[in-house]
């Protein structure tokens, strides 16, 4: 049953897809710039230009070169990067795994110090702890974050030393093993803990939100009665109930995780698939703006199913499918 | 974010950024953008190729007042092999592919160009010096060059350099894929000959002057012709990992984190390179790599934004090196163009009262922040040899623009704007009010235009537009009625100078003749300049078309754009362009 669910789910993935595919398509040639600019270099003459938009197709009508790229993404063939003379999934697929990181650590940052920090501040409504969080985390949520990349850089990096300034590893060491782990590692918890700043303020408000409410509740009242700890209560009776929301939002929030490390990975040097975005639309490298764009979707999508089945396993009063 | 307690933090957010402003530093000011594809060293290069230089008539001086710890070629105290160290460069992008010879883009050229060599290298007048050429000869008037080849040297994979390396990189690379050896060279190359494996030759089909000028490792880099022959060029895997004849080797690559270079042990210059390593760090942001360079992880940057340079300049710890010159390109002036095609622009004096109008110091000083000087010709100072002196270029003088502009017809009443008053083509009452495009990070040109332009009663809108879109509204669409863009003049007028100004350029080509400027005497000039190898008397034809150009200002020049390379005082030795590494050094601990 559920497996049928999630088989569906995925089934109806694919035109979603599809029209992200040809949406995208349309946007980038839609807006003005010539890729062969970026491509083909300056001070040129005319025949060469042309030469240049014969070779990577972009003479042919727009519809002619939708479907070429169609016809060979149903091969599985993502086509090659103009700029980088590469096939396109490798360019992604060398880049990917460092934003996976980044962001995978950012999400778990978010989630277990968002949970945390509400949990402190429902502790006690309204005490100081409560204004602490609540405090803190406007701060978070209104700083922008590459201001405040910039200002941790500045102040753990600079000032203090603590963390490299840039970059994934040091650009010195050739270490292996456990010690590139270590490198990777110091560099990577700036970024991360930047870019799980926000996240982090949403999380804690929303789940300090939800327990207030669930601390309200009847079987909590009972669970008084019976002289259950006050601290038990908070996390074996009202947290389970408090946390479907914050589910919802952690898998919503994967989107604007993407959408941050793009300014992350600029800021912190971080080589990542964010910049490769940034890049690719200068360029307007529409082979890897269009890849981009596929594997984006695809991850908010599968982002949305996970949430769906998480909830189903946390409440099992909840039918799927 | 809710009630009234967001108001207090919005205030509280706003003190910390001032207090912060100095470290999340904006963009450079002065400072273009890129080069072809899309980013470039962190602030300089300009726009349209990339590069600058200085001003005068060029000699990147060591502005330093860094200490130099090592004199340049000396081996450090420990020790032999290792003792050269590990320099730290940062760039601005990863290309993606390392082969300069494909492209003029500035990004590849700063990855690659230590991997790779000329047949000649430029000394800081642009004399062309020996590279893999050792010498050459110029017959039938400058339409034959003989270059006698070194015969020491290898590829970095062992086998040996030849003449017909020479031969295929040029028919079937820089001919077919290098955009401006390809419109300059390719046009009249006739034939590459070989008569043996130390001898090249090259037939045009009438004289051409310029040829030494477009023969370094920026203009025609030289690739193996062994590992280029056969299949494909531009999907050749040598692409990602260069076989040169540089300095430097491949070492490794992390895409988008660092490319390593290692040294080239067999290098073909005796002693050098001095270095065992040097490290291209990929760092996106300007102020980023300025952090960087002050927290130690990285040696070198190819340009700071302007209000960080001062401070540099002020401390020992760096060391700074001036130039006209970046990677892909050189001698570039940062020039205002007149779309010709508008009514307003066809006539000479308004041209001539805009020019008056906009002062060149000013833009130096207050947008360029002293990086670069007052242009005061259509050919940069950088170009020695054909740079005229003592032309007669509109200088700054308000009242002249003014006068100018009532004889013209446009009006002024009061402090307003100028309206139109039996201007031809023009209806009576249209106000005097255009459009600048440029690149948004040259936005500050744009700012002080309007501020200085509204003092004499012209109303200007600035239209800073992404590259890809600004290019394709000038130069495809033309729709625009001046814009700003950094011409870069490169090593020879014929490289950079000619596109702007010939007839026949007026196409939809980046950086090309963006006024659609016509004047057939100067496209014969353009064409004698060409064909005239004595530099004295090429020199004479490029005075003359300067003369014409200052009279008719189908564009306005205003600044010679310098750029500053910023390096740690630990290392020295550094060339500012080219083989800038070849002979540096670095000591620490």
């Amino acid at each position: 049953m559920t497996r049928g669910y999630i088989f569906a789910r995925l089934w109806q993935t694919l035109p979603m897809l599809l029209g992200v595919v040809v949406i995208g398509f349309l946007l980038v040639h839609i807006a003005p710039g010539d890729p062969i600019l970026a491509l083909a270099g300056e001070n040129g003459d005319e025949a060469y230009y042309a030469a240049m938009r014969e070779r990577y197709g972009l003479d042919q009508p727009l519809a002619n070169q939708l479907g070429t790229y169609l016809w060979r993404l149903a091969q599985g063939d993502l086509g090659t990067s103009a700029i980088q003379k590469q096939p396109v999934s490798d360019v992604i697929l060398d880049r990917l795994p460092n934003t996976l990181l980044l962001a995978g650590t950012a999400l778990v940052i978010s989630t277990l110090g968002g949970v945390l920090a509400g949990l402190w501040a429902a502790s006690r409504v309204g005490g100081w702890r409560d204004r602490t969080v609540a405090i803190g985390t406007l701060l978070m949520y209104a700083l922008p974050v590459f201001w405040l990349g910039q200002i941790a850089i500045l102040w753990f990096g600079l000032r203090w030393g603590w963390f490299p300034v840039q970059g994934r590893t040091d650009a010195r060491s050739r270490a292996t093993g456990l010690a590139h782990v270590l490198d990777v590692a110091h560099h990577l918890a700036l970024p991360a803990l930047v870019l799980a700043s926000q996240q982090i303020a949403v999380i804690a408000r929303l789940t300090r939100a939800t327990l207030v409410d669930a601390l309200r509740s009847p079987h909590i009242d009972a669970a008084r009665a019976r002289g259950v700890s006050e601290s038990r209560i908070l996390v074996r009776h009202a947290l389970p109930a408090a946390l479907l929301p914050v589910v919802t939002v952690v898998g919503n929030r994967v989107g604007h995780l993407v959408s941050g490390a793009v300014v992350i990975e600029i800021v912190f040097g971080w080589p990542g698939i964010g910049r490769l975005l940034v890049s690719a639309t200068n360029d307007r490298d529409i082979p890897v703006l269009l890849g981009l764009f596929l594997l984006i979707g695809f991850a908010v999508l599968i982002a949305n199913l996970l949430t769906d089945i998480t909830y189903k396993w946390l409440d099992p009063r909840i039918r799927i499918g | 974010m809710k009630g009234p307690r967001r108001r207090v933090f919005a205030g509280l957010a706003a003190v910390m950024l001032v207090t912060a402003s100095c470290a999340s530093d904006d963009e450079p000011v002065a400072d273009e953008s890129d080069t072809t594809t899309g980013t470039s060293p962190a602030t300089q290069p300009p726009e349209d190729e990339t590069a600058e230089q200085p001003a005068s008539t060029t000699a990147p001086t060591e502005t330093t007042e860094a200490t130099q710890t090592t004199d340049p070629g000396a081996p450090e105290d420990d020790g032999p092999a290792g003792a050269g160290g590990t320099l730290v460069v940062a760039i601005s992008d990863d290309p993606g592919q390392y082969n300069p010879a494909l492209t003029t883009s500035g990004s590849v050229h700063t990855a690659s160009e230590l991997m790779f060599s000329g047949l000649v290298s430029y000394d800081d007048d642009y004399a062309p010096q020996p590279d893999l050429a050792l010498s050459w000869e110029i017959e039938d008037d400058g339409a034959l060059y003989r270059f006698a080849l070194r015969d020491d040297v290898a590829w970095h994979d062992g086998t040996p350099f030849t003449s017909n390396d020479v031969k295929f990189t040029f028919e079937n690379v820089l001919t077919e894929f290098h955009s401006r050896t390809k419109a300059s060279v390719g046009a009249l190359l006739v034939s590459v000959d070989t008569p043996d494996d130390t001898t090249v030759e090259f037939r045009f089909s009438e004289p051409y002057a310029p040829l030494l000028q477009q023969l370094d490792v920026t203009e025609a880099p030289i690739l193996p012709a062994h590992i280029y022959a056969n299949g494909d060029i531009e999907g050749n895997p040598a692409n990602l990992e260069p076989v040169g004849t540089g300095p430097f080797m491949f070492g490794s690559r992390t895409p988008d984190e660092e490319i390593v270079l290692v040294k080239n042990p067999d290098y073909f210059e005796d002693g050098l390179p001095i270095l065992d390593e040097v490290v291209m760090r990929v760092i996106p942001d300007a102020g980023s790599q300025v952090l960087a360079l002050e927290s130690g992880e990285v040696d070198w940057l190819w340009g700071v934004p302007g209000p960080d340079l001062e401070r540099f300049r002020n401390d020992d710890r760096y060391g700074t090196l001036d130039t006209l010159v970046n990677p892909g390109g050189a001698n570039c002036i940062m020039t205002v163009s007149f779309n010709l095609d508008r009514a307003i622009f066809q006539d000479v004096q308004v041209r001539r009262a805009i020019a008056h109008a906009l002062d060149r110091e000013a833009f130096v000083e207050r947008v360029a922040f002293g990086q670069g000087n007052a242009a005061t010709a259509p050919i940069s100072s950088g170009i020695p040899t054909a740079h005229a002196d003592g032309l007669d270029l509109p200088d700054f003088d308000p009242d002249e623009a003014a006068r100018l502009l009532d004889e013209a017809g446009w009006v002024r009443d009061g402090d307003g704007v100028r309206t139109a008053q039996g201007v031809d083509g023009v209806d009576d009452g249209t106000p005097l009010r255009f459009g600048v495009h440029l690149f948004p990070n040259f936005a500050p040109y744009g700012e002080l235009m309007k501020a200085l332009l509204i003092e004499i009663g012209v109303d200007l809108e600035i239209n800073a537009l992404e590259r890809a879109t600004m290019v394709e509204q000038v130069f495809t669409d033309r729709n625009f009625d001046t814009n700003v863009i950094s011409y870069c003049n490169g090593t020879d007028p014929e490289v950079g100078i000619r596109r702007m100004y010939i007839s026949g350029n007026i196409a939809p080509i980046p950086f090309s003749n963006s006024s659609g400027y016509v004047n057939t005497d100067v496209d014969a000039l353009f064409d004698e300049a060409r064909n005239t190898v004595d530099p004295a008397a090429r020199a004479e034809v490029y005075r003359t078309l300067q003369e014409i150009l200052v009279d008719e200002l189908p564009y306005y020049w205003l600044v010679e754009t310098t750029s500053t390379r910023v390096f740690t005082a630990e290392c020295s030795g550094f060339k500012a362009f080219g083989h800038f590494a070849e002979s540096a050094s670095c000591s620490r601990e």
